[in-house]
């Protein structure tokens, strides 16, 4: 069961983990100062969190999955070395792939 | 940062953070306002009686019934970080075995969006006028006077007195009536 989520790409690369950070932070201080604002005008800190809460699930949306535009710089990983050895040819290769999915 | 659960984690703690320093906020914009209003308070009759207090001494004790009039405009108090008022009204005097008495004899809780107009007529007190004594016979100068806690969402409970005391004398003489 968990292997069937695990098996799910959720990876981002390293600038589009930078940029989905920004991006969330911007959208829940941004709800915050317009719902800070506007719970004062109405007199109701109810819709100070309700805004709050709208900022939090656009952000989740904008930024739980890996959309494409979080997985535009991959990692150029260097080419596979052809080993000498065949016995221990079966160990790097693992560890180069398992590094390549997280 | 870089799976699902990762991120969703660290966007609800910087939820939660940017909520807890709204809230600060809300607590900060309403902390040093003065919630005070004028209270007017009428005492149309009053009657004495000396009455068995069985919870209290066991000589006879002095029973107080009052009847008022009450009216306040409570509109000022309320704003964005006010959930309630809860009002009382209560009674103050000294006797002679006693330098303080306080007596609530009323109480009112006022919700929020509910009428703010406090316009009350011929009010009976809710709670027991007991003295636990003979303190109120002919007891010259009794304090009648409207108070509230204002129940905040974030921050802390003010106890607020409002402006506009009524002193009033009580009779010499006990009610003699057995209709309680």
């Amino acid at each position: 069961m968990l292997s069937i989520f695990k098996s799910i790409p959720s990876h981002m690369d390293y600038k589009g983990q930078k940029l989905a950070e920004q991006i969330f932070q911007g959208i829940i201080l941004i709800s915050a100062a317009i719902g800070f604002v506007y719970g004062l005008i109405v007199e109701q800190f109810g819709w100070t969190v309700y805004i709050v809460l709208a900022g939090f699930v656009v952000s989740c949306v904008l930024t739980l999955p890996p959309w494409p535009m979080y997985r535009k710089n991959p990692l150029s990983w260097q080419p596979l070395i052809p080993d000498i050895s065949p016995e221990s040819s079966q160990k790097p290769q693992e560890t180069l792939k398992k590094k390549k999915h997280k | 940062m870089n799976t699902v659960l990762s991120r969703a984690n660290s966007l609800f703690a910087f939820s939660l953070s940017v909520m807890a320093a709204l809230t600060f906020g809300c607590f900060v914009t309403t902390a040093f306002k003065d919630r005070g209003v004028p209270v007017d308070i009428h005492v149309s009759k009053v009657m004495l009686k000396n009455v068995d207090d069985f919870t209290g001494p066991r000589e006879r004790s002095d029973l107080g019934f009052l009847t008022f009039d009450l009216s306040a405009d409570l509109q000022p108090i309320f704003d964005w970080n006010v959930k309630q008022l809860f009002l009382y009204l209560s009674a103050e005097y000294t006797t002679k075995s006693n330098s303080l008495n306080q007596v609530v004899l009323w109480d009112k809780i006022v919700l929020r969006g509910e009428n703010t107009k406090l316009n009350l007529r011929d009010m009976k007190s809710k709670y027991f006028f007991f003295d636990d004594g003979n303190g109120l016979r002919s007891n010259k100068n009794i304090t009648l006077s409207l108070s509230w806690n204002v129940v905040p969402n974030a921050g802390v409970l003010p106890l607020v007195g409002g402006s506009g005391q009524v002193s009033l004398p009580f009779p010499d003489a006990y009610e003699t009536t057995k209709s309680y």
